[in-house]
């Protein structure tokens, strides 16, 4: 047991050493301005005084390293500074929508991950056949579609013609939860058909690796019935590279959320950091990248660690 | 009971019956797996679904025959070697060849194809279709139709150079680094892994707020996003053959580094090389897309796929299909590139589980 929690804590202290690294390349990204951030939001017709001033009110007259420990500081402890253009904490700006940018992952990964394990599952065992084809397909066509594509036709379809669900994802703070789940069944049934997609190619390439492997062959051969093959010998061992591909994609939902809320203009963090892109409004840009970034790197870092703990063989490296 | 409906059923039950008697199995299965279908959508969807069906397998069978008589088409003129190769691409890969020659076509010929300029303002806002613009025109009464051939260009020609961009440096480095290792390695290796740990989007949206969005910065942007997974893979690959005698003897004689990694390495790493390039390729156009998509990438008014789609997205709530055609481009291409890489790394791994 002793070993395990060493391998975990191990994996964990890389993934905040990690973690760490991102943070700086985040912060010092910024310092590759031409200029400074004053010169930038102020633009070419700002007076030495004004920039002198922003400068003095931003506390760049700091050196470099001294503000990004009091920014990492802050960044800790919930306060990311001051919008570089509403002049609104950036905190304030950032906490609604992140819950709401939370609640739309969740409720993609809710459907999604069952959905496509089971679909991944199945067509691995029908491997080869018309069925498996026909899924193969699909699920490359959906993984090579960009996210606006399926987006915009299920507003087509499903939106516009039908009038089953609304277009726009607006969210307002007295709605009942089924109609909260009404309001964002689009955006997150987009969602779902890309990560389905890629979850289930690579759920079916795990089972079918370990199809193939001389153990199940031998439990075949010796006459055991095909359910128990699965039950009992296949999924003890495949336990491990589901919760991989299960976290990767969940990794995955990250990226793809930015691109789905523009969509539906639903108020989600991803909205927000295009809208801050294009203001250049550095103070959010950085702390939605730190956020998405931090994400990122704890979900790769729960498939480490989740795959270290259902496969023995990982707790012995040579 | 209209006679569409009667004269669907009698031909796909009669295909199927033929196809029984004659004991295609494949063929049976698939034309009565239709019938059912069929049975099931016209119960909740009435005639209209049917004629969807109906249009849909017409498509395929359409889109089938096309890249069998493509496939044909190049066995005949290739030289006999590369021809072999071909006689056992399966129908998909030969329909992502014939979509990539086609938008080739598209791009390279686009002010001959196109009937007006790309920034050419011919009619009213949103004007519908007639007889000089196939497909209308956009939010500023430009024609959609010759920019969408425009885009072709555009949008494949950026992402193909920044493609081209992320895997010179990243096969570069990765072939240094095999060849070198020690302290180099090491550096390249944590440095690739820094990068891969922010989500691309992510990263190319930091970068693109800090430099600005010109064509520049966004081509080597992306290329620094994507060249570490090159990295890895070309270091893995080449990581294989260094350690073989015949790197071994060439070192004995005195070769240098360059010598080495273009003569003997890179020749005997070229198959998984090229897949990745396809694959690369892919990620990159999404990634440009996507970017072009939320207004930060290609900026107007440059012809471009990914601004197109959000320019006139308006129309789809009138529920017109226009806007979505730049968008099913988008996707078509990378499903072509997509097929022809997966029948590559077929040849190239000789797996039978794929």
């Amino acid at each position: 047991m002793g070993d395990i929690l060493q391998l975990v804590l191990r994996r964990l202290g890389l993934g905040l050493i990690t973690l760490f690294v991102v943070s700086i390349l985040i912060f010092f990204a910024v310092e590759l301005l031409p200029g400074d951030i004053a010169q930038a939001v102020l633009g070419q017709g700002a007076t030495a005084e004004t920039v002198a001033a922003l400068r003095e009110k931003l506390g760049l007259n700091d050196p470099a390293f001294i503000r990004y420990f009091h920014w990492l500081g802050g960044a800790l402890t919930g306060d990311f500074g001051v919008s570089l253009v509403s002049g609104e904490r950036v905190s304030d700006a950032i906490s609604t929508r992140f819950r709401n940018t939370l609640f739309l992952a969740t409720y993609a990964a809710v459907i999604a991950v069952p959905l496509s394990i089971f679909l991944g599952i199945i067509v691995a065992l029908l491997r080869n056949t018309l069925f498996d084809r026909v899924a193969n397909v699909l699920t490359l066509t959906s993984i090579s579609s960009p996210e606006f594509f399926l987006g915009y036709i299920l507003i087509l379809y499903l939106a516009v013609k039908t009038n089953y669900f609304p277009a726009i994802a607006s969210l307002s703070a007295d709605m009942s939860f089924g109609d909260l789940l009404h309001r964002t069944f689009l955006p997150a049934l987009t969602l779902v058909l890309v990560v389905t997609a890629h979850m289930m190619r690579m759920t079916r390439a795990a089972i079918i690796n370990l199809l193939a492997s001389p153990y199940i062959e031998m439990a075949r051969l010796k006459g055991v019935p095909p359910w128990k093959v699965i039950v009992r010998h296949a999924l003890p061992n495949a336990w491990a590279p589901i919760i991989n591909v299960v976290a990767l994609n969940l990794a995955y939902l990250i990226t793809g959320v930015v691109l789905v809320e523009v969509v539906f203009v639903y108020p989600g963090i991803g909205q927000l950091l295009v809208d801050a892109v294009a203001k250049r409004d550095f103070p959010i840009v950085q702390a939605c990248c730190l956020i998405f970034a931090a994400t990122f790197i704890l979900l790769n870092l729960a498939a480490d660690v989740g795959s270290i703990l259902t496969n023995p063989r990982l707790r012995h490296p040579k | 009971m209209s006679n569409f409906v009667i004269v669907y059923y009698a031909l796909l039950i009669a295909a199927s019956c033929l196809a029984a008697y004659f004991k295609k199995r494949e063929i049976f299965i698939l034309v009565f797996t239709l019938t059912l279908v069929s049975f099931f959508m016209g119960i909740i969807g009435g005639q209209s679904a049917l004629r969807f069906i109906t249009t849909a397998a017409g498509l395929l069978a359409v889109a089938a025959g096309m890249s069998y008589a493509f496939r044909e088409f190049l066995i005949l003129i290739t030289p006999e070697g590369v021809a072999k190769e071909l006689r056992t691409a399966p129908l998909t890969a030969a329909f992502g060849m014939f979509v990539i020659c086609t938008y080739a076509i598209a791009g390279i010929f686009a002010p001959i194809i196109a009937p007006f300029g790309e920034a050419q303002v011919i009619s009213s806002a949103f004007a519908p279709a007639d007889e000089t613009m196939l497909l209308g025109a956009d939010q500023l009464g430009r024609d959609m139709f010759s920019r969408i051939i425009y885009g072709a260009r555009n949008t494949v020609g950026l992402a193909l150079l920044a493609t081209m961009l992320a895997f010179i440096m990243g096969a570069l480095a990765g072939l240094l680094a095999a060849t070198k290792g020690g302290w180099f390695d090491q550096f390249l290796g944590r440095f690739a892994d820094v990068i891969m740990s922010i989500p691309s989007l992510i990263f190319a949206l930091l970068m693109l707020s800090i430099f600005g969005t010109n064509l520049i910065v966004i081509v080597i942007v992306i290329a620094v996003i994507y060249s570490p997974r090159v990295f890895r893979l070309t270091r893995a690959v080449a990581g294989n053959v260094v350690v073989m005698d015949y790197i071994e003897a060439a070192k004995l004689r005195g070769e240098g580094t360059w010598y080495l990694i273009r003569k003997e390495i890179l020749p005997n790493s070229t198959a998984p090389l090229i897949a990745e390039f396809g694959l690369e390729f892919c990620f990159v156009f999404l990634l440009i897309a996507g970017l072009s998509f939320l207004g930060l990438g290609v900026q107007p008014p440059t012809a471009d796929w990914g601004s197109m789609v959000r320019e006139n997205a308006t129309l789809i709530s009138f529920g017109e299909l226009t806007p979505l055609i730049p968008a099913a481009a988008i996707a078509l291409l990378t499903v072509a590139v997509n097929f022809v890489v997966d029948w590559m790394l077929f040849r190239s791994s000789g797996l039978k589980e794929m």
